[in-house]
């Protein structure tokens, strides 16, 4: 039977040649293509990683800083406590010992293709051998330098891992250190209160020695309390003192109550007098001279009996001072507070005096008989506190204080107000 | 594939040894664009082409194509009773020149523009050359028959 000689080659050839089924090539095509995908991604994570970590290296350095000796040991820590399959393999060194033989160098998967007659004639045969080992040793080098690689990215990964590991770790532990470190100092400022409130507590009572001056009014015009007669002459407060001390009880963190007693002196002026030396039987003041006085003073002249044009009558009350009043705390930062006060005092005369000034003489001639014993007044006030020491401090107030009750006859119009600012070093105890 | 291309068996161990090796190597600069056995199978034939250049062994004759004959040439055998064995030792007893194209033209698929290219030489060569390896091959195998006639009428004589 006739054939043609091509069909006999390619028909017997092609026929019984064996080949590998379809699947292995498309596994092969799979393999290949799932590579390159992931060698796109490991150059994308390594870019990406080298640039995160150039970034921490060069951005971060203050971050870094506290934080250095507790990482280190943590991370030491945590190689030794590493199970076995998270530590990398020894990378292989990328030039190969002279012991190392390509062959053994070479995947075991392509090791069977070298058979020893191989290697033998490629020994034997130069030209060849050179050119054929060049291109094993490339090929050799290649395939090292691949497995490197491999080597080099799964060590990236682990110390990936690890580093993701280290930060929970530490985040963890700076947490746990800060609550500590907030406990301990919570703690310690519990303590540091209990122990200062104790010690407010162990010093509750105050004293203070004060002095101060104060200007004294009225709120009532052209009304003189020497008498109806002198209300069409000019009366004005005079600058007087005011001392002694106060006691103060901390009744709690903010309001305290003080006490204390205290000489308070208030003087009036009234000029525009005339002194007479005709003693009349009717005044219609309210001063009682004193035994042996035989002047009189009267608001026009008398002819024949006014000796001096310029007469000025100076009334001086000094009272007896008991305040009792609240004090509340408005404000407060380190050695310095300040408080609000409110109340009122109890007053008893101590003190009630006339005294003449004329061109002739400055003398006491009498008092007035219209001051009553005893009287109140309203307390209002803002101090300051500078504590020098822990038992020292600077206490200074303004204080307004309206009287009542503290003439007969007269209404609380006519009674004084004083205006007083004072000052003194207080001890706590 | 190999030992088409070869003269010994250890040759064709050799080739086939050397195409692993080049596939492994330039398996990156697949490009996906065909089939993975297509390229690999390209890339075992350079290999192969590649030892024939460097054995200086392919010396091609320069024929003009209008000395072609389109003669079909063919044989009258049993095609049952051919073993691949024996036509792949007549295929290696062919002069190299006449192996590749024959190989390339008929057991590959490659034309002679393809041929042309990859060996470097004209179509007309490789047309004639490829004419030539058939003339032998068909001899051989005519050859081979009267050879088996006379063994066997020998050992009925004997």
């Amino acid at each position: 039977m006739k054939i043609n000689i091509d069909n006999l080659f390619r028909n017997t050839i092609n026929g019984s040649k064996p080949t590998a089924p379809k699947e292995i090539w498309f596994a092969i095509e799979a393999e290949l293509k799932r590579k390159l995908i992931l060698r796109f991604l490991y150059m994308f994570f390594g870019v990406g990683l080298i640039s995160l970590t150039g970034y921490l290296f060069l951005f971060s350095e203050t971050e870094r800083s506290p934080t250095i000796k507790i990482q280190k040991a943590t991370s030491q820590e945590e190689l030794i406590s590493l199970p076995q399959e998270k530590i990398p393999e020894k990378v292989l060194p990328l030039t190969t010992k002279k012991s190392d033989s390509p062959a053994a160098s070479f995947p075991k998967k392509y090791k069977r293709n070298y058979s020893k007659k191989s290697f033998a004639s490629l020994s034997d045969q130069n030209n060849k051998s050179s050119e054929k080992a060049s291109f094993f040793e490339k090929k050799v080098m290649d395939t090292v330098i691949e497995k490197q690689v491999r080597k080099i990215d799964s060590l990236v990964n682990n110390l990936d891992s690890l580093v993701h590991h280290l930060k929970k770790d530490f985040d963890k532990e700076r947490r746990r250190l800060l609550t500590e470190a907030n406990k301990k100092n919570s703690l310690k400022k519990d303590s540091i209160d209990s122990e200062n409130s104790k010690k407010v507590k162990g010093r509750q009572w105050n004293i203070i020695p004060v002095y101060g001056i104060l200007n004294t009014g009225r709120f009532s015009k052209n009304t003189s309390t020497l008498g109806e007669s002198f209300n069409e002459k000019t009366t004005a407060g005079l600058v007087s003192n005011f001392y002694g001390f106060n006691l103060v009880f901390r009744a709690s963190e903010r309001v305290s109550v003080q006490t204390g007693i205290f000489s308070k002196e208030i003087r009036f002026i009234t000029k525009g007098l005339f002194l007479n030396n005709a003693i009349t039987n009717y005044d219609p003041s309210n001063i009682v001279y004193n035994p042996g006085v035989d002047v009189q003073f009267s608001t026009s002249n008398i002819p024949g009996s006014t000796i001096s044009t310029n007469a000025s009558l100076i009334q001086t009350i000094v009272y007896m001072e008991m305040p009792f009043e609240i004090k509340y705390e408005m404000f407060r930062k380190s050695k310095i507070n300040s408080n609000f006060i409110g109340g009122f005092s109890f007053l008893y005369l101590n003190k009630n005096e006339i005294e003449a000034k004329t061109d002739l003489f400055l003398r006491n001639v009498g008092q007035t008989n219209n001051i009553l014993n005893t009287s109140v007044s309203i307390n209002l006030g803002l101090d300051f506190e500078y504590h020098l020491s822990k038992r020292l401090f600077f206490n200074s107030a303004v204080m307004f204080k309206k009287h009542y009750n503290t003439y007969e006859n007269y209404n609380n119009k006519t009674a004084p107000y004083t205006i007083g600012i004072y000052g003194g070093i207080g001890y706590k105890f | 594939m190999c030992l088409k291309y070869s003269r010994t068996y250890q040759d064709a161990q050799d080739t086939l040894q050397d195409s692993f090796i080049m596939i492994f190597k330039d398996i990156k600069k697949f490009k996906h664009k065909g089939s993975f056995e297509g390229w690999a199978k390209r890339v075992t034939i350079n290999v192969a082409l590649q030892k024939f250049r460097k054995k200086s062994i392919l010396k091609f004759d320069k024929i003009e194509e209008n000395q072609l004959t389109e003669e079909e040439i063919t044989v009258d055998v049993d095609e049952k009773n051919i073993s691949l064995s024996f036509l792949l030792s007549l295929i290696n007893e062919l002069p190299p020149k006449y192996q590749l194209v024959f190989n390339l033209y008929v057991l590959d698929g490659y034309s002679h523009q393809e041929i042309s290219e990859v060996l470097n030489i004209s179509t007309g060569t490789s047309k004639s050359n490829l004419f030539r390896a058939r003339k032998l091959l068909q001899n051989k195998i005519n050859n081979s028959k009267i050879n088996s006639y006379e063994n066997k009428h020998r050992q009925f004589v004997s």
